[in-house]
């Protein structure tokens, strides 16, 4: 193969094209890491349509970070108490959101976006006050309007006292799966759960 | 009034109200979601249940005041320290200290 001589001057910008250069040419062994440390660091967090180059399988193809962010995630809590209706599991009314970042949180429950079905992690707490003789508070996690029995039970002690609850799980789900918070307290009467206290967050797990 | 007291009114005990019967409110009101003691009385409709309303809130009134009075009453240990003085004094009886802190509370918060 005959070499070609650079002409004076040197290499017009994006002289350099396919038709110049073979399919699998350029490997690695002619790249320089300056490729990288020459170029204008980005220093933020990436956009969800900035892409990255990768092999996939041997083949070179560009992803975006969207399917590398824990997201879709959503993050809520009260705006104001709520009370909790006596030994009933009572429906949480999130009505202030956090974050959302897939506008996936409405109606008081988190629904899986078309195409983001997979593994999910949620975590709610909450306080109510005024519990005793062995009286329970928990808060609870419905699949698709069911019960699905992942919380902690918490029992109070002989005199009256405030309780905090919390629960968490890791959830396979598919698109259009729906995820919302129960409360229960048996105290006799309504008992508030507080708003400083109560949340109710997610996010979809990558990798698992 | 709540719906645990007329369910309690009605099977005349308080069931176990996360295993024998399931209540839950989705927002429009608290509803039996589950009636797992079939064998010992069926499930009440709303009617039967609506007709115990003044019975269910009687019910409802007494707790409430039994919760005022057990907390007026005070700490165990210094109702039983009140009470060892009563006797070391011979009035281990009506005339004493304990007794008398007990009648009051009850006094200021009877029952229906």
């Amino acid at each position: 193969m005959s070499k070609t001589t650079i002409p004076k001057g040197g290499i017009t910008a994006d002289a350099i094209d396919g038709t110049l250069i073979a399919d699998d040419a350029i490997s690695e062994e002619h790249l320089d890491a300056t490729a990288i440390t020459g170029t204008t660091a980005l220093a933020e967090t990436p956009s969800s349509t900035d892409e990255l180059l990768i092999s996939d399988g041997g083949t070179l193809k560009r992803i975006d970070f969207s399917h590398i962010f824990n997201t879709p995630s959503f993050g809520v809590k009260l705006s104001s108490n709520q009370a909790l209706t006596d030994g009933t599991l009572t429906k949480i009314t999130w009505d202030s959101e956090l974050w959302d970042t897939d506008s996936a949180f409405a109606s008081n429950k988190f629904t899986v976006p078309s195409g983001k079905a997979g593994k999910y992690y949620f975590t709610t707490m909450g306080y109510t006050d005024g519990q005793d003789d062995g009286e329970h508070f928990f808060l609870a996690f419905y699949k698709n309007g069911s019960r699905i029995f992942r919380e902690v039970g918490w029992t109070a002690p002989s005199t009256n006292t405030g309780m905090r609850a919390m629960a968490s799980v890791t959830l396979n789900l598919s698109a259009g799966d729906y995820i919302e918070v129960y409360g229960y307290q048996n105290e006799g009467s309504n008992r508030d759960i507080s708003s400083d206290y109560a949340q109710f967050s997610g996010h979809k797990l990558v990798g698992v | 009034m709540s719906l645990t007291n007329k369910i309690t009114v009605y099977l005349g005990r308080k069931p176990d109200f996360l295993k024998e019967v399931l209540l839950q409110d989705d927002g429009s009101g608290p509803y039996i979601k589950e009636w797992n003691i079939t064998s010992e009385k069926a499930k009440p409709t709303d009617s039967q249940l609506n007709a115990l309303a003044s019975e269910a809130t009687k019910l409802g009134n007494n707790n409430v005041i039994r919760k005022t009075r057990k907390k007026s009453y005070g700490d165990i240990g210094d109702q039983l320290d009140l009470l060892y003085k009563d006797m070391l004094a011979g009035k281990g009886d009506s005339t004493g200290e304990w007794f008398k802190k007990i009648k009051a509370v009850k006094d200021a918060n009877a029952k229906e």
